[in-house]
């Protein structure tokens, strides 16, 4: 796949993801019409898809650090300390995911 | 005889890949070009010897040290300036992507068509093999060693003989621009063959879809405008009723269409030309040395002024393009802008040349 394609789907899919995450959180609140069993399955794939997809996206990142890291220790091995930094940052967005999926996890769902 | 130019360097860029590794790691090569003060710093120096201690702790210290075994002199000292090119720029396409090294390979093909062009003029002229040598920069797929052999070459004939025998893709062109000197004795016929095969190669090599090609092809017809206004303004100075023009005139340029190529060879002087160009991106570049070409009354004054333009474009393409093939081929110019000053700094002190001179001299810093 063309990197810019694939830049473009991660992009436009973390976008879709933070805009579903509150869709289905809103949904899971709405229980009272769906009913328990879906409240739970709708905020499983809710989590799941806000861990997954910021993992893929933190990959991606690292990845693409990672290589341009390798060439930078390749000539200057003394940005070690700085390549290893930027290597970790896109940790946060995985974080991020898993406090958001943990969040969704733990909405009440109030019975019907 | 080492020449790629046929086989493996041909390959098709039908799958990049990441530019990251190869962008950093030329980055990393880039903050250890010299900089301006280093460089005036060995100006300022009196002698090579002092030069070459100068230079001790540089990228080029291990191929003084080889170079230099022998004693020092500003012929060794070229000597390793330009292994280290070679080394520099077989290091960098070691590395580069299949696209990356398809591009960059394309784009260096000007420095064997620059190098093919010194040694037929100088076995046109007879001149001293030594002095040959200077002129060569083995920056293209042409190594040290095939230049040596096609130096080496009695004549003009030998010359165009080997490179058939080598099987170089420009012996076709060195064939048909062969027969035309031996009609009129001209060497410009062979050089315009050379001229003309290069741009037409690469163009063809570059007219794929992509980012990275639009920027190489941006850098080649820049290449390919100057190369059609050098050869305008040297028009000025020649004969035009007796000269076909257009046969000089070079497709795949950005700017310099034939139309205008066509009228700026037609006009009287240069003054009209310079006024023609002024709406064109070369039209600053030229009216800056129009008041040293009144001084000096050289057009080489004005090529000067259009190879640095081009010079400085090519080293800007980085700037717009972080992870794409700009950083690659700018890095590769800036490479071979800093050898030819080191080269110049040295045949300057080897020949005592004045401090302002040698500033003169030098390309871009």
């Amino acid at each position: 796949m063309n990197k810019n394609r694939l830049a473009k789907w991660v992009f436009g899919s973390t976008f879709l993801v933070t805009m579903l995450v509150p869709a289905m959180a809103f949904a899971a609140e709405a229980e009272a019409v769906v009913g328990e069993w879906q409240s739970y399955v709708a905020k499983a794939l809710a989590a799941g898809l806000a861990m997954s997809v910021s993992a893929l996206a933190a990959g991606y990142a690292q990845a693409k650090i990672g290589s341009a890291g390798a060439g930078t220790l390749a000539e200057r091995p003394e940005a070690s300390v700085w390549v290893i930094v930027l290597q970790a940052l896109p940790e946060i967005i995985v974080l991020l995911g898993f406090v958001a999926s943990i969040l969704i996890v733990n909405m009440p769902v109030t019975p019907a | 005889m080492s020449v790629t130019t046929t086989s493996s360097r041909n390959r098709s860029p039908a799958s990049p890949k990441d530019y990251g590794y190869a962008n950093a790691r030329i980055r990393g090569m880039r903050s250890r070009l010299l900089s301006r003060t280093f460089l005036d710093g060995l100006i300022a120096e009196q002698s090579v010897q002092r030069l070459v201690q100068e230079m001790d702790g540089t990228e080029y210290t291990s191929d003084l040290e080889d170079a230099l075994i022998h004693g020092i002199d500003a012929t060794s000292v070229d000597v390793a300036l330009r292994n280290n090119m070679v080394q520099t720029f077989q290091k960098i396409m070691s590395f580069l992507n299949a696209e990356a090294e398809y591009l960059v390979t394309t784009l260096l093909g000007r420095w064997d068509i620059f190098n093919l062009k010194t040694i037929l003029r100088a076995k046109h002229m007879h001149l001293p093999l030594d002095e040959l040598k200077d002129g060569l920069l083995p920056a293209g797929q042409l190594t040290p060693v095939d230049l040596e052999a096609l130096a080496a070459a009695e004549d003009v004939r030998t010359v165009v003989d080997i490179a058939v025998t080598w099987g170089l893709p420009m012996a076709s062109a060195l064939r048909e621009g062969h027969a035309e000197f031996m009609r009129t004795g001209e060497l410009a016929s062979l050089e315009l063959a050379l001229d003309r095969y290069y741009s037409e190669w690469a163009k063809a090599r570059l007219s794929r879809r992509g980012a990275n090609m639009r920027m190489a092809r941006k850098v080649l017809a820049t290449q390919v405008d100057v190369a059609n206004l050098v050869m305008v303004l040297r028009l000025q100075s020649a004969d035009i009723e007796t000269i076909d023009v257009d046969q000089y005139f070079l497709e795949g340029g950005a700017d310099i269409t034939r139309e205008l190529y066509m009228v700026l060879s037609k006009m009287s002087d240069i003054d009209e030309v310079l006024e023609r160009l002024r709406g064109t991106p070369y039209g600053r570049a030229l009216d800056d040395v129009s008041i040293k070409y009144l001084e000096q009354n050289s057009i080489s004054v004005f090529e000067r002024a259009l190879e640095d333009l081009f010079m400085r474009r090519t080293l800007g393409i980085a700037k717009g393009d972080p992870l794409g093939i700009g950083v690659a081929v700018s890095y590769l110019w800036a490479k071979q802008n800093e050898i030819t000053n080191l080269r110049i700094i040295v045949k300057g002190k080897a020949v005592g040349m004045p401090e302002d001179r040698v500033r003169e001299e030098l390309i871009l810093v």
